[in-house]
């Protein structure tokens, strides 16, 4: 293990003690945090690892839905972001979601769209790792990826990631990541406004 | 006679000596530590700290940077006269110290050698202001060219 890698591990059980401890009040369920993990910032990932196979592979799917095409539909059970399309069909992005205690549910539109966004670490995490800077500016390596698209007026946002690891995952703070070349696709294919569903199934 | 034996010996030996010393070609003076071009004293304070991979990034990040200061980055003075301070990737304060590299640039990190993998290049130092940069390209990569912003009142 190097000693990047063992400063990474320690900073990850950290991460999951703090959250266990502020745990807000949002929709948690009992879904498992399957993924200890931290961001990585300035961590550039190579094309090898952003490109994601299998079912979190970007594909056109069969979809049933009342909703119109264009309408972004998050399932974060399944770890699926939908894209509907016309006839029962449906693009569909793997994402990485909240972790345990930071999930949750709702409709919101996006209200704003911002390639390659600037990062602000929390001030948790700033308390955890206080050597990181306060502010680092968008672009490759930055922990948001390549875009964002702004959830109404809530924090959170579907962004990139230079983690393309987590995609699949219960890792984040309660945005939904996904590659970069997704991220990408995605927001070339939907405006401001565009209605967005945000599933969780209960756990029983 | 033993004694007399090393007693000629040792004679041989300081004749020797001188005689190697006397056909010595001048040796070179001792390494002596250049001095940096930056003090602790420049740098120690609370500082906005923002980041920026980009060159076309730099304006706005020290902006940004100067807005960062109610979450300032503190550097102490360290018990040796060094300034205390993070290494990348370590939650703990160090005591680095100022250097100055064979290659005229200054460098700040743990005692030693300039210019090693655990130090930053010092960049821009006014009163107000100073820009580092790691020396471990990893490091580099990932946190990027670093602007520290003073907090408080400005010159």
């Amino acid at each position: 293990m190097t000693v990047r890698a063992r400063v990474l591990a320690r900073a990850a059980a950290a991460a999951i003690a703090a959250a266990a401890m502020v745990l807000p009040g949002l929709f948690a369920t009992a879904q498992q945090i399957d993924m200890n993990v931290v961001d990585q910032p300035g961590y550039q990932p190579t094309p090898g690892e952003e490109q994601l196979t299998g079912a979190y592979e970007r594909q056109e799917v069969f979809f049933r839905t009342s909703e119109p095409p264009g309408t972004i539909i998050i399932d974060t059970n399944q770890r699926f972001l939908y894209l509907v399309q016309p006839n029962n069909r449906a693009l569909r992005y793997g994402i990485g979601v909240g972790r345990q205690g930071f999930q949750w549910s709702g409709l919101e539109r996006i209200a704003r769209k911002q390639e390659w966004p600037d990062w602000r670490p929390p001030p948790e995490m700033i308390e955890r790792q206080p050597y990181l800077p306060r502010f680092m500016a968008g672009g490759p390596g930055n922990p948001l990826g390549a875009r964002a698209m702004y959830l109404g007026k809530t924090v959170y946002r579907i962004h990139g990631t230079n983690q393309p690891q987590t995609i699949g995952h219960a890792v984040s703070s309660g945005c939904f990541r996904l590659v970069n070349e997704d991220v990408t696709d995605l927001y070339d294919r939907v405006p401001v406004g565009t209605k967005v569903i945000i599933k969780q199934a209960v756990a029983l | 006679m033993g004694i007399a034996l090393r007693g000629w010996a040792f004679a041989l030996g300081a004749v020797g000596t001188a005689s190697l010393a006397g056909c010595q070609t001048e040796s070179a003076p001792p390494p002596v530590a250049a001095i940096p071009s930056v003090t602790s004293d420049q740098i120690i304070g609370k500082w906005g700290l923002a980041s920026y991979h980009r060159d076309s990034d730099r304006d706005r990040t020290i902006k940004e940077a100067r807005a960062q200061c109610n979450k300032p980055y503190v550097i102490g003075k360290g018990p040796s006269g060094g300034v205390m301070m993070y290494l990348a990737d370590q939650p703990q304060l160090s005591e680095l110290v100022l250097k100055a590299g064979p290659d005229g640039k200054t460098y700040l990190g743990p005692p030693g050698d300039a210019g090693t993998a655990d130090d930053r290049q010092v960049l821009d130092v006014d009163p107000a202001s100073f820009t580092t940069i790691w020396v471990d390209p990893d490091n580099a990569a990932r946190y990027g060219t670093m602007v520290y912003e003073r907090c408080g009142k400005r010159a």
